[in-house]
């Protein structure tokens, strides 16, 4: 079973340089930030949704979408109960935390199908290696890696726990919370365990094979920026600046809105 | 704060890092089974281990519980809001080893296990800190961001991973420590006493970061159960944006505070003492 | 020239240990050699292995004596990441090595770390995935390997690095017979390189014939060193190191021949029983044949039924194809086949982990989609493979009562079975211990003994011996022909033929989801060619017995039969 959502595919946003992939999310998320105003969020979503289709990642939408709902659902639902305004709608609620609340669902939901896109169209080693390349220290970006290469093995193990425990005659289903979240017992521990004990060998297979043995280290993986990729981030940087700047001049807000 | 840097020399620290991190982001998977705040956050048991990841490897089992929150955001949430959940869940692994020996007088036992009352007690505050701390985080980046209300996301952060910690830490600690020790593992003893930070004045230390985490919470929600009523009973009125950043200034000092207190927490005497302590031998 | 391994000496305690793991060891390796290392589990193998390249005693906290020369320069200061150089470790634990996002990037880790330059980096690992043939898998995922490619995917990442000594601890323990064959071809082949000096740390004595030398650790000391052909006809010394001694030598030396005379392999024996012109008996194999039958008659009404049994994965593979399968009161059935035939996909359905795309299972009578799974827990017990999937719980007595208790029943009751199952399986006396203080064998029991508290009628094992010494296997086994000589349905998916040979009454074969051999285990491992279509290999005596022309199942059933 593979958690990830990496598609495998050739596009030219999958060419990008991870670097720059995550520039570009990183300016995805300040664009969907920036406007409350949910017609504003409507136009940031049709920009991240045309991106996604150049990425051939709109696929991924399909597992996403029960959060997104949700996310939205609930997000339009919290700010109507806890934010004020100057129109009343029906009961205690005013139009304008409505709107507020419609705007930041998309906001949340635009940075979230950015991220989706993102992880959609760069490979685990690509985003490991991109952190490393942008300075951030090697033991961690290594960590950060395992951790992403191991969690489907530890899905494995858990099911195959799970099963166990269960012809052992463990029903996870019935009871209240505190119960069930007692039963989850027998199941975390084992996890836990097993593979907690596999560390003594992980790390003598890591020094015997010289981690950490020279002050300097070479990559397999090649990244290079191109053209390209320049190209998509100054486009990113053009529109994060008119996005800033149209804020700044007071778009994009929720008239009457207050928390 | 030294050893949250150091650690990164000894490769058995560094693989912690991604063990624990890999457990929880996988054992966060099958949390659909009660949704608190759709999309937001569920009933998690999974939850019970940045508290054992953190008294246990210390500051492994911090970025540990840091990173595997930003993993499970992989599979599907990776947003904005992912920042808060990073530093939010670092802390929540990171109070249980930093706090710890700050709880004990000079001369008293302080191996990270739950073998006395007052450990158990020590045990289940350190939850309670460490769950509001957590929550104050994640809540005001979030509603710093304008996502979420805070008071909403506050209430149900602490619950959650307090409900986790209090219920099953204790029954994890008493099963894993023993193990943990056999196998070498406690960080306490792998890593070396000039690499952890000293304890300045970790009383204050202490007491800070209650300040800072209880603090931060209930004023907090305060401010923003407070501000609803004001707009519930003065609909109509134009409330100036004032209540927007009531929260993500508010909430400033207190969270200056938890950095604070953080410095001056040590934890070297958790190691020093790990050496003094004879081996259990077999 | 300089000794490539020189030991002198060399006593390892591990901190917090009384025992030490090794005493007083001195050994010599030549360059180019192939010398293998055998023992009884915690014989000190491991900790000899992890001497080499430094980790002991840098990894572990402890205290070393002696001294380990590498290329003539000591050890001793030197860190492991500079003799990673000179000397790849490979740990048996494979899925514990692995960590890298696709293949090329496993087998270049270690070049990485060595600041190799990318293009000499390339051409490296190139001819690394060439020695161990997984050419063509550079992007693949190590998590998508089979067991053997996964090992293979180890030692490539290590010989990449080029260090001139290769020690491999308990390569193929974990692997299917496929996977075990792939690795021997392997090391088969390196060690034909002068360059390479090759240590290999193995169980299977039936895969040790090729080594120059044999060393056998006992008790953290070397018990015997010895040029490999000699030592395995010193049937006593391995017996005595519980080793599993090779069965031919066994047998020859059983019926007086002098240590200088055994024959080792089948061919070899075949010749040597023709030349001394001993001949079996048709009659005493007969009795043979009317004992098998005569036990047959013996079984009770059929327990488990499957009939047109398949099963398909959501993607639509199919695990399991047309099944048909009868499985009596009293037998005591061994299912054979590799990784991936399908055989614990199969076991799976008789306790309703798993319900049929097709067909139906029948347990007791009734379908197994209409029982629950507390229900059939029952009535079908489970034994995973890996106790340390289960074990939960910090006493032995607890984890036992678990399935008890989880039932419902009262205190007392559950005491009464807890003590019956620890009986059963060896442990009286140890029901407050911690399971994990236990060992691996014990772990086993203690796994067994929690599924037996609930008293099942079938108890279904899923590879028993696995990662087992020979005596801890022998033990095992006995107490499972004990619990089925006690009125237990007995099931066992392994891939130990010497196992299903000397305990197992029947015998299906599983092959890419389906059953191509099934009957009694003579009939069945009489059929060599079809065995070995499955990949895998009856054990030697029973190799040896059928070109003689009629199949023994043992040491002592050939003895028994042959005349001369």
């Amino acid at each position: 079973m593979d958690p990830y959502l990496y598609l495998d595919r050739d596009t030219p946003v999958h060419r990008l340089d991870p670097r720059a992939k995550m520039f570009l999310l990183l300016g995805a998320f300040v664009l969907a930030f920036l406007f409350p105003d949910p017609l504003y969020g409507l136009g940031v979503l049709g920009l991240v949704l045309c991106f996604g289709h150049a990425a051939r990642s709109l696929a991924n939408l399909r597992r996403i979408w029960f959060i997104l709902a949700m996310i939205a659902v609930m997000t339009v639902l919290l700010w109507s109960v806890f934010g004020g305004g100057r129109t009343p709608l029906l009961w205690f609620v005013e139009l304008e935390p409505v709107l507020y609340g419609l705007g930041t669902a998309l906001r949340i939901d635009n940075t979230i199908i950015a991220g989706m896109i993102f992880l959609s169209t760069t490979r685990n080693e690509e985003i490991a290696t991109g952190l490393v390349r942008l300075g951030i220290p090697y033991r961690f970006a290594f960590a950060v890696s395992t951790a992403l290469r191991l969690v489907p093995t530890i899905i494995a193990t858990g099911s195959t726990i799970g099963q166990a425990q269960r012809s052992r005659g463990l029903d996870l289903d019935s009871g209240g919370v505190i119960q069930r979240v007692r039963k989850r017992i027998p199941l975390l521990v084992p996890v836990f365990v097993s593979t907690i004990r596999s560390t003594s060998v992980f790390s003598m297979a890591l020094e015997s094979k010289g981690f950490g043995a020279a002050p300097r280290r070479t990559y397999f993986l090649q990244l290079s920026v191109r053209r390209g990729d320049v190209v998509a981030m100054a486009v990113m940087a053009v529109l994060v600046a008119g996005a800033v700047a149209l804020r700044l001049a007071g778009y994009g807000g929720v008239e009457g809105f207050s928390r | 704060m030294r050893e949250v840097f150091t650690m990164w020399r000894h490769t058995q620290m560094v693989v912690l890092v991604a063990l624990t991190a890999a457990i929880y982001a996988a054992t966060l998977i099958p949390t659909q089974f009660l949704p608190i705040i759709p999309g937001f956050t569920n009933v998690r048991p999974a939850n019970v281990f940045p508290f054992v990841f953190g008294l246990l490897f210390g500051p492994a089992g911090a970025w540990g519980a840091a990173v595997g929150n930003l993993i499970n955001d992989f599979f599907g949430t990776l947003g904005l809001g992912s920042i808060g959940g990073f530093v939010g869940n670092f802390f929540l692994g990171f109070l249980p080893y930093k706090m710890w020996s700050s709880f004990f007088r000079r001369g008293e036992d302080i191996e990270p296990n739950l073998a006395s009352r007052k450990k158990l007690v020590v045990f289940l505050a350190i939850v309670v800190l460490a769950s509001a701390v957590c929550a104050v985080w994640i809540a005001w980046w979030n509603d710093l961001l304008g996502f979420v209300p805070f008071a909403a996301l506050a209430a149900v952060i602490t619950v959650n991973n307090a409900l986790a910690g209090l219920v099953l830490g204790p029954i994890f600690m008493v099963l894993l420590y023993p193990r943990i020790r056999r196998w070498g593992l406690l960080w306490t003893e792998i890593m070396e006493p000039e690499e952890v930070s000293a304890s300045r004045l970790r009383l204050l230390g202490n007491v800070l970061m209650w300040v800072g985490g209880l603090g931060g919470l209930i004023v907090g929600l305060a401010i923003g159960l407070g501000l609803y009523e004001q707009g519930f009973a003065a609909a109509g009125f134009a409330a100036g944006g004032a209540g927007g950043l009531g929260i993500g200034l508010g909430l400033l000092p207190f969270l200056a505070l938890i950095v604070v207190a953080s410095f001056l927490l040590g934890g070297r005497e958790q190691v020093e003492a790990a050496r003094r302590a004879p081996r259990r031998v077999r | 020239m300089e000794p490539a391994v020189s030991i002198e000496g060399l006593g390892y305690r591990y901190r917090g240990r009384e025992r030490p793991a090794l005493r007083g060891v001195d050994l010599e390796v030549a360059g180019g050699e192939f010398v293998v290392v055998m023992g009884h589990s915690g014989a000190g193998k491991s900790t000899l292995c992890a001497a080499l390249n430094g980790l002991v005693p840098r990894f572990f906290r402890g205290s070393m004596e002696g001294e380990v020369r590498i290329r003539g320069r000591p050890t001793r200061g030197r860190r492991v990441g500079e003799l990673a150089r000179e000397v790849g470790l490979v740990f048996q634990d494979f899925e514990a090595q692995l960590f890298s996002t696709n293949v090329e990037l496993e087998v270049a880790f270690g070049l990485e770390n060595f600041a190799v330059e990318r293009e000499k980096m390339r051409e490296r690992v190139r001819e690394a995935l060439r020695m161990v043939r997984l050419e063509g898998f550079e992007r693949r995922q190590p998590a998508t390997l089979s067991g053997g490619q996964k090992q293979r995917l180890a030692i490539a990442s290590v010989l990449a690095m080029e260090p001139p000594i290769l020690c491999l601890d308990e390569p193929t323990t974990d692997l299917d017979p496929a996977g075990k064959q792939e690795i021997f071809e392997i090391t088969g082949e390196l060690r034909k390189r002068e360059d390479m000096t090759l240590i290999v740390v193995e169980h299977e004595t039936e895969e040790t014939l090729d080594a120059d030398r044999i060393v056998v650790l006992r008790e953290g000391e070397i018990l015997a060193d010895r040029p490999a052909r000699e030592l395995l006809r010193d049937v006593r010394l391995l017996e005595g190191a519980r080793v599993m001694p090779l069965q031919v030598p066994r047998f020859f030396g059983g019926r007086g021949l002098g240590r200088e005379e055994l024959p080792l392999t089948p061919s070899e024996g075949v010749q040597e029983f023709r030349r001394r012109g001993w001949r079996i008996d048709p009659r005493r194999h007969g009795e043979l044949l009317e004992e098998d039958r005569a036990r047959e008659r013996g079984y009770g009404e059929p327990l488990i039924e499957a009939e047109g049994l398949a099963h398909r994965y959501p993607n639509g593979v199919a695990a399991l194809e047309g099944v048909d399968l009868t499985v009596r009161r009293g037998e005591f059935l061994a299912v054979l086949g590799q990784n991936g035939s399908g055989k614990t996909t199969l076991v799976k359905h008789f306790n309703g982990l798993l319900e049929p795309s097709e067909g139906s299972v029948r347990v007791g009578g009734e379908d197994t989609r209409e029982q629950g799974l507390l229900g059939l827990g029952q009535r079908v017990g489970y034994v995973f493979q890996n106790p340390d999937h289960q074990i939960f719980s910090d006493t032995v007595f607890d984890e036992v009562a678990f399935g008890p208790r989880i039932r419902g029943l009262g205190d007392g009751e559950v005491r009464e079975r807890v003590e019956e199952a620890l009986a059963a399986v060896g442990l009286e006396g140890f029901e407050e211990e911690d399971p994990f203080g236990l060992t691996k064998g014990e772990r086993q029991r203690v796994a067994v003994a929690s599924v037996l508290s609930v008293r099942p009628e079938v108890l279904i094992l899923d590879e028993p011996t696995t990662g087992l010494d020979y005596a801890e296997q022998r033990s095992m086994m006995e107490l499972v022909r004990r619990l089925n000589e006690a009125g237990s349905t007995i099931i066992v998916v392994t891939h130990a033929m010497w196992v299903v040979a000397e305990y197992a009454h029947r015998a299906v074969v599983m092959r890419d989801g389906r059953p191509v051999l099934s009957g009694s285990v003579r009939e069945v491992f009489a059929r060599e060619r079809e065995l070995r279509a499955a990949a895998l290999r009856p054990p030697h005596i029973v190799s040896m017995s059928n070109a003689l022309g009629h199949t023994a199942l043992s040491v002592e059933e050939l003895s028994r039969i042959t005349e001369g």
